[in-house]
Parts: C-alpha cells; structure tokens; sequence
C-alpha cells in the first residue's frame, strides 16, 4: 500500500504536519495558560482597586470610630455638655459621609446612678444632613438589650478595641442591612461605654456591582438573574462571620452572620485555588483581605465566562491550523497528480503501448523533469526501433541462413528405399548458433556410395557460409570418377585455395561399394567412427588420422579400407557429441559414448539408433544448453542375396484395400515373416492405409505407394502418398483406462500402430507424406 | 464376409462370422448385427459373438466391438465373445478392452 510514490510523499507530508500541529499544541497550550494567568493577574488588580476603596472605607469608618471615643471619653470626664458634644459628633459625621450613623452608648448607670440610658445617636437623613436622634435613649430602644451592643461590649477588650457586630436588619430609620462596628470608651483603664458607627453593607455590592474589568466577561449577580454572573462574598475574617453575599444559593440561608466555613465552597488558602466546582460551573475565585479591620472579600467569577475570549481565540487558531493543514494536503496530494502521478501513468501507458510494438511519440510538456524524459524516451523508443528492426532482419535472414543450411542436408528418409543393399540414416540438431557441422551422402557411380560427415571450424555465418562451399564443392569433385587418394587430394587442394579466412574442416568420409561390401575411409583430423560388426559390439575404428582439409595443400592422405558384411553398421559422428556438457560440466565423452552405444538394442533400424543416441544424449545433458551441432551418422550395410525389397502402387481407397492386403500377405509369406509380426503388420498397414485414404486424400482414391523391406533384423514398410499434410503421429494418445462407457470410438488405431511398431519416421517431403515403420524382426 | 445371427434362449443372439474384422467388413459386421438387436422382438440380454471363424481384427473391428459393448450396456445386456484366438486377444489387450470385454 505504501510503495507508491504518492503513498511515501503524502505520508511523509502527513508526518511533516503531525509534527508541525505537535509544536503548535505545546505552544497553544502553554501560551493559553500564560493568556489566561495574565487575565487572572489582570483581574486581580482591578479588583483590588475597587477592594482598596472598601479597605478605605473601613479604615475611614475606623477613624470615625475613634473619633466617637474620644468625643465619648471626653463627655465622661469633662463637663459632660450635650450641646457640645452634639455638634462635635455632628462635624465628625459631616467629615466621614460613608458612616450612615453612629453613636456613644454608656454602660446604664455607669454615668449617673440615676439615669439608666444616656447615648447619643446621629444619622444622615434623606437631605444628607446629619441629624441628632434622641428617641433611643429610651425604654423603648432599651439599647443594652439590643444585640449588637451585647455582641459589642462582651466582645471588646483594652486590647482588641475594635469589633463589628454581626449584620443586622436594621428596620428603625434605613431599612437596609446594617453592620455596626464597636470601640469601648476607657476612661482610667474602665470601660464606661461604646462608641458605634453604622455601615450599610450593601454599599459594598454597589461599588462591586459597578465592577466591570470587561464588557462581556464581568457583572455582578442580581437577583433574578441566571448564574452566569459572578458573586461575591464579604466577610470578617478576624471575627469569622459572613457579612454579606449574594451568593444565590446562599441568600436565602440566612448565613449571614454565620461562619465563613458554613459556605461549600470557601476555602482558607482560595488564593492558591485556580478553580472551585459550584453547582456544576466552574468558578476562579479573587480573595482580597485587609489585616487590619480583618474584612475579606471574595469574588468569584466564572471560568467560562472569563476565558471566553481566550478560549475562542484558541478555538478560532485550531480551526484554522486545521483547515491550513487540510488545504496542504489536498494541494500536496492534487499537486502529485498532476504533477507526477499522470504523467508517470502517462509514460507508463505508452512505454506499453511501444512494448506493444504501437508507433506512438512521447509529449510531456510540464513539468521540465519528465518534459526531458519524455524526449530521451522518444529518442530511446526510435533507436530501439530502429535497432530492433535492424536486428529482426538479422535474425530472419540468420533463420533463413539456418534454414538453407539445414535444408542442403540430404534430409530424406528412408534414403534409398529402393535400393536392398543398405540403409543409412543422418542427422543434425543445430545448436542456438549456427554452426559449421555437415553431413552427406550421394552414389559417385552406379554401385559406389559415398557418404561423409564433417565440422568446419569455428561458428556463426562464416562458418556456414564456409560449410555450404565446401560441401558443394565435394559433391562436385566426387562426380568426377577418379580414385579415391586423388580424390581427396583434389578436395584438399581446392579448399585450401578458397581458403582466405584461415577456416580448416575435419572430415570423415567413406565410399562404399554397394555391391561388394568394400570401404574406403579418409578420415580428415575427425573423430574416429565405430563400427559394430555382425554380432558383435560397437567399437572405434582405428584409422590412421590425416591433417584437416584447408590447412595446406599438396598434401598425401593416408586411407583405410575394410570389408562389410551383411548387417555391420558405421557409426559417425561430430564432436558436438563428445563435447556435450551437462549442467556438471562433465563432458559425455568418448567412453560415455562406446558403453552406451553397447547399449544400443541389437535389432534396431538406423533410424532407431540414432534416435536411441540422442536420447541418451539428452539425458545426459540435462537442462544444459546445447553448445554445439550434434550430427551423426549411421550405415547399415546389407548382403544383397538375402535382401528383399517389394514395392505396391495403387489408388487408396476402400474397394482397392483387399488388393493392398493380398499383396501384404504375399510378402510376408516370401520374407517368411511369423504370423505373431505378421499380425502386427496387417493391422498397422491397414490403419495407415486407411489415413492415407480418408485423410490424407479425403476420401477420394489417391496414388499410394508401399516398400517392403526386410533385413536379418528388420522389416520396414514405407508408405508415401501426394495427399495433402497429415503427420498422423501428431494424434493425442486415447487414455486406454477410462470405463468403456466413456471411452471415443476413435483414435484407437494411431495408438496401437505406436504402440507395434519399433520406430516410426514421417516426413513431409516435396509435397509428399512418407511414413516409415520399423518393426525389429528377431527369431 | 458372411456374417449370421442366431436367436438362442429367450433373449439371447448368437453372432457368427467369418474371415477379416477390417476395413473392409467392420461397418457391414456391425450394422447386421445392431439391425439384429434392433429386430429382435424382445430385448436382446445376451449377445455372444463367436471369434472361431475370425481370423484378423484391425483398429475398425474393435471400434466396432466397443461399439456393440456399449450398444448392450444401454438396454443392460451382456457381450461375450466366445473361442477368441490368443493373437485376437492381444490386439484386445493392447487397447486395453479385456479390462471389460468378457473374453473365452
């Protein structure tokens, strides 16, 4: 899957981006925290303006306070003037305008054993003018009944002089929730009474509610209103209480007053907590706490609504980062197939096409790379052309050459089937090469065969050319009936004469006088023949060997001449066999060649032997090319007075059969053949006859023509006809085993002639089929 | 060639011929002989043919024999050749019949 080019580029692009998109996460990741601790540190000092103001506040309620005492202190000791002390608590009151009232509450009696209330109290009114209230000194108000003075006066020391009372309602004047914050007046270390000032809680969450560090991200809760909004919470934290909140859950609790611990999610070190959980939403809390007066404030506010704008900033970056890396790869994969990929396929398409052997030319114009190879791939395309037509024309004038060579060989057989006196057969299997080996065999006179076998040095079409020449030219000198020593002078002389490139030829060659059974070898540098003489086994000739022709002239060849008796055969043949080679490198040898030549089956035709020798051959080498030409030769001489020969021409056909096997009967009976082979040849002369009529001729009466001959050891039948090509060997074999049922009713008959006659030989020669059975004839 | 088919028991045809089973006189041998089995007025179960007259059989002939086994198969009858030469035999053999070809 990822062994395409396209596969690696876009793989790699992809690896390249997850990296790219890791570094942008770390970096978002980090910098949206530093974002988000600055927007919190942005926060906090905003708020601790407004948290400042409050601790103003208080401080200046504070010093309010300690004005109070001493106006209080000052009453005790001195003259005790209300008129005066009035108007001071009036001008104070006018210097504080946080301070909604306040007032000097003596411990009862502690002034005069008399009088149980004396206090003094002044508030704003609605005008913002201070004004003295005397009502509270009364037994209505019974202030030292009232809880923030009991709160007030047990709770204040010489050393903590300063104490808030719990919130309050205060449902006398304002109407609003009221804190009261309290300082005992010592007069000589003995506390005569409180001095007080009033705060309206709610003020705070005024100035709170004003908050507003951001448009969207920033208001108050109000009542109403949904939990989207922060709250606050204020409290004492030196006294421990809640002062106020409008925290929605808590509002209606009435915690107020209570302990700081009794809210859920309040915590001693808030300031260290990045976040709370609060029914479901996530908070970041601000706490702001002043030593002092111990007045803490804590301002939650929530986290989504806080980050937004930093969250869709990062939303925002993802989402393009995303859309910037999806945009790379379909330009990354869209710019690979234009780019590489179609004209990859296109050059691919078309190098098919040319190996097709189409006449296409090669355009690519973009990009440059394959623009330049495209050109050197039509350059390469036309030389291939060109040169391969070049070599197509070697090659089929190389066949033809081959073919000429092949067909100089006398390549028809049974050669002479007219003559009793002998058999010969020859063959060449060409190596790859062409080579330089020869055979040939041609009567000189009237009662003289000559045959020979030879090798031209060297190989490929000199040394073909070189063959032909000489071959012609032996054939012409043989002509001319001279002896035999001068013969091969003779042919010696003339090739040496047309001899320019230096070739030599080793030869072995033999006249025979057919009659006589006298034999003539020369042997030219060849490999010695074998002769096996009647009954007995194949052995080496020994001859005395001469120069190869070509290489000088004027020179004496040495003969050797033997008698032939019925039945001895020659055996000749080429180094192409001795020089065979298998896969082992092991050469077959001339050793290899005389035991397997012993082998050989004693009755077999010519044809049977070298066929037996080549398949021995072939067994040998194996799956090793063949290097060289393997050309042999075999004669078989015959005694003419045991010889019989009959010949039969007629018209093929149905009605003309019973002649045909009348004839056949007779012969059999003059060659004395035994009825068992007798049989064997009634049934296969009549399959061929029969193919020779229906097939060969279609049916219609056709010339045919049948030799017998028979041997000591073989009967061979030839049958030749002028119908068109049929080669009936060419037949598959019926499989014998199927169940009769499914067996075909034909093909029977080319089995059995196979399967009866020893060898079988068809040729199509000059318009003729000629088909040769060999059947071994042993006593 | 001279070829005669005799009825024998109640379904049964005896065949007898003389001289070549060839070229020449397969195709007449085997026509009689399927006429006499298509003739006959009951199914024919038992067709022998006698080889004692028979002195050649050819590729032809023993198309023709397979033939008549086959032709008897069908109707699930039985072929037997009777007094088979050891030469006839051989050519049976050779082809590989005697494999189902019932052969005395």
């Amino acid at each position: 899957m990822f062994k395409t080019i396209k596969s690696k580029i876009i793989v790699s692009t992809i690896v390249i981006l997850a990296f790219l998109m890791l570094a942008f996460g770390f970096h978002t990741i980090f910098s949206r925290m530093n974002a988000k601790q600055l927007m919190v540190q942005n926060y906090r000092a905003f708020m601790t303006a407004y948290f400042d103001e409050i601790s103003d506040s208080v401080a200046r309620l504070e010093d309010n306070l300690k004005s109070l005492t001493l106006i209080g202190g000052l009453f005790y000791k001195t003259d005790r003037s209300y008129e005066l002390t009035d108007r001071a608590i009036t001008k104070i009151f006018e210097s504080y305008p946080e301070t909604l009232g306040g007032g000097i509450w003596f411990i009862p009696y502690k002034l005069d054993k008399n009088k149980k209330y004396v206090c003094f109290y002044a508030y704003r009114d609605k005008n913002n003018k201070v004004v003295i209230d005397r009502n509270f000194a009364s037994k209505k108000y019974d202030y030292p009944n009232q809880g923030w003075y009991k709160q007030i006066i047990s709770e204040i020391t010489p050393e903590h002089n300063f104490v808030w009372s719990k919130p309050y309602f205060e449902n006398q004047g304002s109407y609003a929730m009221m804190v009261t914050m309290g300082s005992g007046i010592y007069v000589d270390n003995e506390l005569v009474g409180i001095a007080t000032v009033d705060w309206e809680i709610d003020s705070v969450f005024e100035k709170i509610s004003k908050m507003k560090p951001e448009d969207r991200a920033f208001s108050m809760y109000q009542k109403g209103k949904k939990i989207e909004n922060s709250f606050a919470l204020f409290g004492n934290k030196k006294q421990d209480y809640i002062l106020a909140t409008n925290d929605p859950y808590l509002e209606e609790e009435k915690l107020v007053g209570r302990s700081l611990k009794a809210i859920p999610w309040y915590a001693e070190n808030l300031f260290y907590i990045t976040y709370i959980k609060y029914h479901g939403k996530k908070y970041v809390p601000f706490e702001f706490k002043d030593k002092n007066s111990g007045i803490t404030l804590v301002i939650c506010v929530p986290k989504s609504e806080m980050f937004r704008s930093v969250d869709e900033f990062y939303i925002m970056m993802i989402i393009i980062v995303l859309l910037f890396v999806i945009v790379t790869l379909a330009l990354v994969y869209y710019g690979l197939n234009i780019y590489l990929i179609k004209p990859i396929v296109k050059l691919t398409n078309i190098a098919n096409k040319i190996s097709k052997g189409e006449d296409v030319h090669i355009k690519v114009e973009k990009p440059e790379e394959f623009a330049q190879l495209a050109s050197t791939f039509d350059k390469m395309t036309s030389n291939i052309k060109s040169i391969t037509k070049e070599k197509e024309k070697i090659n089929s004038e190389l066949s033809i050459a081959r073919a000429i060579q092949l067909s100089s060989l006398p390549s028809v057989f049974p050669a002479f089937p007219d003559n009793a006196n002998f058999d010969i057969y020859a063959s060449m299997t060409p190596a790859k090469e062409v080579g330089g080996d020869f055979y040939d065999f041609y009567f000189i006179d009237d009662k003289h065969l000559m045959f020979l076998i030879a090798d031209v040095s060297g190989k490929g079409v000199p040394a073909a050319l070189f063959m032909m020449t000489v071959k012609t030219l032996i054939n012409n000198i043989a002509q001319i009936n001279c002896p035999p020593k001068e013969l091969i002078k003779d042919i010696n002389d003339r090739i040496c004469k047309n001899n320019s490139e230096g070739f030599f030829v080793t030869m072995l060659s033999a006249i025979v006088d057919i009659k006589t059974g006298k034999i003539i070898f020369v042997n030219c540098g060849h490999n010695p023949p074998m002769i096996k003489k009647n009954k007995g086994e194949y052995e080496y000739l020994k001859m005395d060997s001469n120069i190869p022709l070509g290489v000088f002239g004027d020179f004496d060849f040495e003969l050797y001449e033997t008698q032939l008796e019925a039945g001895d055969i020659i055996f000749a043949y080429t180094d192409g066999i001795t020089e065979a080679t298998n896969t082992e490198g092991e050469l077959f040898g001339e050793e290899r060649l005389e035991k397997y030549m012993s082998e050989i089956k004693e009755e077999s035709s010519v044809y049977g032997i070298l066929n037996q020798v080549r398949s021995k051959i072939s067994d040998f080498v194996g799956s090793a090319e063949q290097s060289d030409d393997i050309t042999m030769l075999a004669f078989k001489y015959q005694n003419s007075e045991k010889r019989f020969l009959k010949q039969y021409k007629s018209l093929a056909s149905v009605s003309n059969y019973k002649s045909f096997y009348t004839w056949l009967h007779e012969v059999c009976k003059d060659f004395g053949v035994e009825p068992e082979l007798m049989n064997k040849l009634d049934m296969c002369a009549e399959e061929i006859y029969a193919n020779i009529s229906f097939y060969a001729y279609n049916g219609e009466a056709g010339e045919i023509n049948v030799i017998m001959k028979k041997d000591e050891k073989n009967i061979t039948m030839v049958f030749k006809d002028n119908g068109k090509k049929y080669n009936p060997l060419e037949k598959p074999d019926p499989d014998i085993t199927l169940p009769p049922e499914e067996r075909p009713l034909g093909g029977l008959g080319i089995f059995m002639v196979k399967e009866m006659a020893d060898d079988i030989l068809y040729e199509r020669v000059n318009n003729r089929n000629v088909l040769a059975l060999y059947f071994n004839n042993l006593k | 060639m001279d070829v005669s088919v005799k009825p024998f028991g109640l379904s049964g045809l005896k065949v007898k011929a003389e001289g070549r089973l060839d070229l020449e006189n397969a195709v007449v041998f085997g026509t009689t002989v399927k006429n006499a089995i298509a003739d006959s007025d009951e199914p024919v179960q038992e067709l022998v043919i006698d080889f004692e007259k028979i002195e050649f059989i050819s590729s032809f002939g023993l198309k023709v024999i397979l033939e008549l086994y086959k032709c008897m198969k069908e109707q699930e009858g039985t072929l037997k050749l009777v007094n088979v030469s050891e030469q006839i035999k051989n050519s049976f053999r050779m082809v590989g019949f005697d494999k189902f070809l019932e052969l005395d």
